[in-house]
Formats: structure tokens, C-alpha cells, sequence
């Protein structure tokens, strides 16, 4: 079973357990174009809160926050994340209501679209006062993360829920039922004393990789939530070591990897002994024959991490 | 009667210049003076805050009868998302008249001169243009899905439907067939429009019922018309058959137009025929409405005074 399918499986229990879960968005009622409410399409108890609307990325999470308001809690299915760049001062109204409503959307790189698929929606998502922006890195928990957001362990904020178009695909191996740690927060995926990476999405998989190529005992930090930061834990994840990488698919300019590199010049600046290093994906614009540059290079990541560790 | 360049075409008319009914239809189950009290006390809220300095403040003075008709038409569990200068709705929909004034100056609305109330069912306007237009369907969705009868309606002018969230909320609410009313204020333009208005003035209500709305085009200068064209659409939304749009054709009294399109002045003419206005009960009403708003408005100012 890839990601998708399984989150269709997840998506289906979702509004099996809660009666008052809706989901919203182009084509629902028939499953999606990504497959994510074919399993719920398919139950005629669930069917009737299937909301497939009319193309309307640029109001529909305010459209979402007057359904939040009579006590509904919508997942919006979004075809891709741009369409949310669209919905940047809908989404400001959502948060201005605390409005318990998820968004689902896939992005970056992956599936050979260029364009917007190699930019970092994140970033831009990241800077909305009130909204939650959390990406996921891993096909085995991506199901549990998705239920936390619905259920709301971390708050009733809206929240926007990142799929790398890496692992939408991805094959689920022993998916996580039910997280064994806090959603929303960084999550050391490599013990490490020599360098810290931070990093998220489609990047944690490469820079794991990058980490065994370079021989270096670095520790890697999925930041997962980009949006609050969990400043305090961040920066303790950089003293740690005194040595940072940052890395990223999209570009580096404006990203959220420039928001924890002032984030550790304002609070670890003594405890650095090493330039802080950001390796992301091209500035662009890129097209789809060359989407690869979108994410940074084994090559770069590898010569970062040594550098750094070595300095 | 002759029409004037002020007066709007292809509109149901109930009241004529001269506030006799036209083809003596009696508005069922409206009581006119009461109607006209809040007409006369809107007006009267309208020309004191425009001398309260209030920042950004907009006169809706011409107005009054789209205001108040969807306060009077909407029914207690119904919820109205007010635009920037729909203040008489509040007053309308039953809250006091210093709780209007204190909300104005410092309530739940994000800004001075805005009007919100969670009791009352009043959404505040929105800081991007429109968007409340999509709170609205959002809200309108929900009563939808839980059948009860329920009604959202939506106070805007004409200057929002041009933007994206006004297209985008009308096709959400057309296409799920929404219990939603809007209520678009649009105007004439006897020197012609300005670009604001442009191509797109006087044509409204054709472009709502392209898109799919049930629509209804009256004069705002005709109270009862008014009332009846809003009530028409809510009715209709409340049995479950969609959207209704009401465009109501207002004139706003700041360009001086003649004193058949103010509505307050045409009710006054048809109560007067009826022998239901007094010179006496004028006094009365205005009395009392300043009186209470001199006083709501020195409480927020001693407030004011005392916080400093």
C-alpha cells in the first residue's frame, strides 16, 4: 500500500470515529484526484460529508472556518499546496478564529511537474500568524500524524498538513497506529555528537543518506513543525553540537532555514563553532525537466555535513 | 410619476414617490411603524456617529432599509455577516443602543467602527476584502447540513463583487445550494459611474442570475419592497431551494438626491396618508434614539477618559 492509499484508509476511520468531520474539496465525493476519500466514497454512512466543492482555493478556508464555526471539523483535500498560496488572506481569517480545521496538500518535488512543485510553499505558509504548518518525512507515521492534526493534540488552530510528493508514493511498510511522540515537534532521526542537521520533508530521507556517505557522526533533527517553531528544543538541539547544517527542498532565499539560522545567531551564537551552513534546492524558476535541482545534491549535502563537522 | 435619473428600472415597486402602494398591496405581516421607528433610528445612529470621530467611519445614511429589512427578516438562530457600515443592523437585530455604541468603540469586532455580536448572531466584517462572504457560506454550509432551517445572510455593496472572494463564496454557496441571502447595496450613477462602479455598474443582479442565484432587484428608497424582496429570498432559502441574491438600488443622501429616495421620508409619506404619523410621535422617536446615544456616547467617552 503507498502513502496516499493508506491515508485514504486513515481519512475513512477519521470520520467513522467523529460524526461531526467533514471533508472538503475538489472532486471528494469521488474520491479525489490523489485517491484520499476513495475509501470513505465508498461508505454510504460516510458519503453524505464528502463536500466536493467548486475550484475556490482562494476562500476556502475561511469557507471552513464557517462550517468550524457550528461546531464541524473540515479536512480540506488539496490538490496541491499552491493552492493554498492562493488562500493567504482566507487562511489569516481562519486563524483569527482559531478555527479547528486541517488542510492536506502535497508539494515540492516528486512527481516531475516543475514550476511551483519546486518552490517552498512552506515558507510562506510559515509567516501567517496562527497557522500551523507541519510536514511530514516519514510514510510510516505520515497516517498517525495525520490523526493527530485531525484530533488536535496540538491545538485547535488551523493547520496545514504538507505531503512531500517523495513520499506520496512511498510504500508503508508497519504503519504507526497511534503516535508514541508528541506531534508537532522536532524529532531526533539520528543520534550524533560530531554536527546537527535540520531539516524536513522529502530532505530528511536524503540527508540520512548524506550523513552515511559523509562518515560523519552527525545528528539529524527533523524540524516537522514549521510553524510555531518549538524554539527552545531547536536551539537545544544546536548547542548540542555547536555545528549546523540546514537543509531543504525549494529555495533557500526567504525560506524558514533562514528563520532557524537568525533563530541560532540570536540564541546559540557562543556555542557555534562552525559557519552556519544552508544547503537547499535551486532558487529557480525551474521547469520540469530540470525539478531535480529543487532538491539539494548528495553531493553538496555530503561536502556541507563534512565541512562543518571537520571545522 | 415621472422617474428621475436617481430612480432604478426593472424593480418591483410597493410604495411609489409619494408612499401611496402601488396596485394596494399591504405588506402582510410587517408592522410599518414599528419598521419606521427603526428606519428613523438608524438614521438618526448614522448622523451622530458621523460626528463621533471615529476612524474610517462610512455614513450608510440611504441605506437604512436593506439594513434593517434583513435584521427584521432574520430570525433569532439565523446569523448576519455585516459589512463595514452596516451598524443599523445591530440596533435592528435588538441590541442596545449603548451596547452599539461601546461595540463601536472597543468590541468584538477587530476595529473601531465595526459591529459584532456573538449573542446576537452578528459576524463582524473581515480585514481582507470579502472574505466574509466565505465565512458566511462556510456557516451557510453547516446550517445546511443540519437541516434545521437556519439562514446565513451576507450585507455588502456592489464594489465587492468584482473581487475573487465574492465570485468564489457565490459559487459555493450556488453550487451546494445554500441557505444564504445576500444583500448587495448597488447605486446609480446619473453623472456617470466611476471607475470603481465601471463597466460592471447597474448590472449586479444579471450577474447573479447568471451564476445561478435566485434573484430580486429593488429599490432601496422602498421600504416595504425592500422587505418583502429580502424575505421573499430567506423564505426561499429557509425551505432548502438555494441562494438568494437581493440587490437593492440605494442612494445615499450625502449626494443629495431628491427627498422621494430617501426611505425614510417615503415611509414617513405612506404612514402619513394612513394617518399613522404625527409630527408628535417624529418627535418622540428622535428624542429618545439621541437622548439614548448622547448618553451611550459620554459613558464610552468617560471610559475613555478614565482608562487614560
Amino acid at each position: 500500500m503507498n502513502l496516499l492509499q493508506h491515508l485514504a484508509t486513515v481519512i475513512a476511520d477519521l470520520l467513522r470515529a467523529d460524526a461531526s468531520r467533514v471533508v472538503l474539496g475538489e472532486d471528494v465525493a469521488d474520491g479525489t484526484m490523489l485517491g484520499l476519500t476513495r475509501i470513505a466514497a465508498e461508505d454510504p454512512e460516510l458519503a453524505p460529508r464528502l463536500l466536493s466543492t467548486p475550484l475556490c482555493p482562494s476562500v476556502m478556508p475561511a469557507h471552513a472556518a464557517g462550517l468550524a464555526a457550528e461546531g464541524f471539523r473540515p479536512l480540506v483535500v488539496c490538490t496541491e499546496a499552491s493552492a493554498l498560496l492562493d488562500a493567504i488572506a482566507a487562511l489569516r481569517e481562519a486563524a483569527k478564529l482559531t478555527a479547528p480545521v486541517v488542510f492536506i496538500a502535497p508539494f515540492g518535488p516528486g512527481f516531475g511537474l516543475g514550476g511551483g512543485a519546486t518552490e517552498g510553499p512552506e515558507s510562506s505558509l510559515a509567516r501567517i500568524p496562527g497557522v500551523r504548518v507541519v510536514v511530514l518525512s516519514d510514510a510510516n507515521d505520515a497516517g498517525a500524524t495525520l490523526r493527530a492534526a485531525v484530533e488536535g493534540w496540538a491545538g485547535d488552530e488551523p493547520t496545514v498538513l504538507l505531503v512531500p510528493r517523495t513520499l506520496a508514493l512511498a510504500e508503508v511498510g508497519e504503519a504507526t497506529e497511534v503516535l508514541s511522540r508528541p506531534f508537532a515537534a522536532p524529532r531526533r532521526v539520528r543520534e550524533g555528537e560530531a554536527a546537527t542537521v535540520f531539516t524536513w520533508g522529502a530532505c530528511v530521507a536524503h540527508v540520512q543518506a548524506a550523513v552515511a556517505n559523509s562518515g560523519q557522526d552527525a545528528r539529524i533533527v527533523d524540524v516537522e513543525c514549521l510553524a510555531p517553531l518549538d524554539r527552545a528544543a531547536l536551539v537545544e538541539e544546536a548547542k548540542a553540537t555547536g555545528k549546523i547544517v540546514i537543509a531543504h527542498s525549494g529555495p533557500a532565499r526567504g525560506g524558514v532555514g533562514a528563520e532557524l539560522a537568525a533563530l541560532f545567531a540570536d540564541d546559540a551564537i557562543l556555542t557555534l563553532d562552525a559557519p552556519v551552513l544552508r544547503v537547499t534546492g535551486d532558487d529557480g524558476p525551474l521547469t520540469a525537466t530540470s525539478e531535480g535541482k529543487a532538491l539539494p545534491s548528495l553531493d553538496a549535502l555530503t561536502t556541507a555535513i563534512t565541512h562543518v563537522a571537520t571545522y | 410619476m415621472e422617474p428621475t435619473p436617481w430612480d432604478p428600472e426593472g424593480v418591483t415597486v410597493v410604495l411609489d414617490h409619494d408612499g401611496q402602494l402601488v396596485g394596494g398591496a399591504q405588506p402582510s405581516g410587517l408592522d410599518t411603524k414599528q419598521f419606521y421607528k427603526m428606519l428613523v433610528a438608524a438614521r438618526c445612529l448614522d448622523l451622530r456617529l458621523a460626528r463621533s470621530g471615529l476612524p474610517m467611519w462610512a455614513s450608510a445614511a440611504g441605506e437604512e432599509a436593506a439594513l434593517v429589512s434583513t435584521a427584521l427578516v432574520s430570525r433569532e438562530r439565523d446569523w448576519i455577516y455585516a459589512g463595514f457600515r452596516d451598524v443599523a443592523v445591530a440596533l435592528a437585530r435588538g441590541l442596545e443602543l449603548d451596547a452599539v455604541v461601546a461595540g463601536l468603540f472597543s468590541g468584538e469586532a477587530a476595529s473601531p467602527g465595526r459591529i459584532a455580536s456573538a449573542t446576537h448572531r452578528i459576524a463582524p466584517p473581515t480585514d481582507a476584502l470579502g472574505m466574509h462572504l466565505a465565512l458566511a457560506s462556510g456557516r451557510a454550509h453547516a446550517q445546511k447540513l443540519r437541516g434545521d432551517g437556519d439562514v446565513t445572510f451576507a450585507l455588502f455593496g456592489e464594489g465587492l463583487t468584482t473581487t475573487g472572494a465574492f465570485h468564489e463564496s457565490s459559487m459555493l454557496a450556488v453550487s451546494n445550494a445554500l441557505p444564504m441571502v445576500m444583500v448587495c447595496r448597488s447605486q446609480l450613477w446619473p453623472n456617470g459611474a466611476p471607475a470603481e462602479a465601471g463597466a460592471v455598474g447597474d448590472s449586479v443582479s444579471d450577474r447573479a442570475k447568471a451564476a445561478g442565484f435566485f434573484v430580486r432587484r429593488v429599490d432601496g428608497a422602498d421600504a416595504l419592497g425592500t422587505h418583502a424582496a429580502i424575505t421573499a429570498a430567506a423564505d426561499r432559502a429557509r425551505q432548502g431551494r438555494g441562494p438568494g441574491f437581493v440587490e437593492v438600488v440605494v442612494t445615499q443622501m450625502h449626494r443629495d438626491p431628491p427627498a422621494h429616495r430617501d426611505p425614510v421620508e417615503r415611509l414617513r409619506r405612506h404612514l402619513d396618508k394612513t394617518g399613522a404619523w404625527t409630527q408628535t410621535l417624529q418627535d418622540v422617536i428622535e428624542a429618545e434614539v439621541r437622548g439614548g446615544l448622547d448618553r451611550a456616547l459620554e459613558a464610552v467617552q468617560s471610559n475613555e477618559t478614565a482608562e487614560a
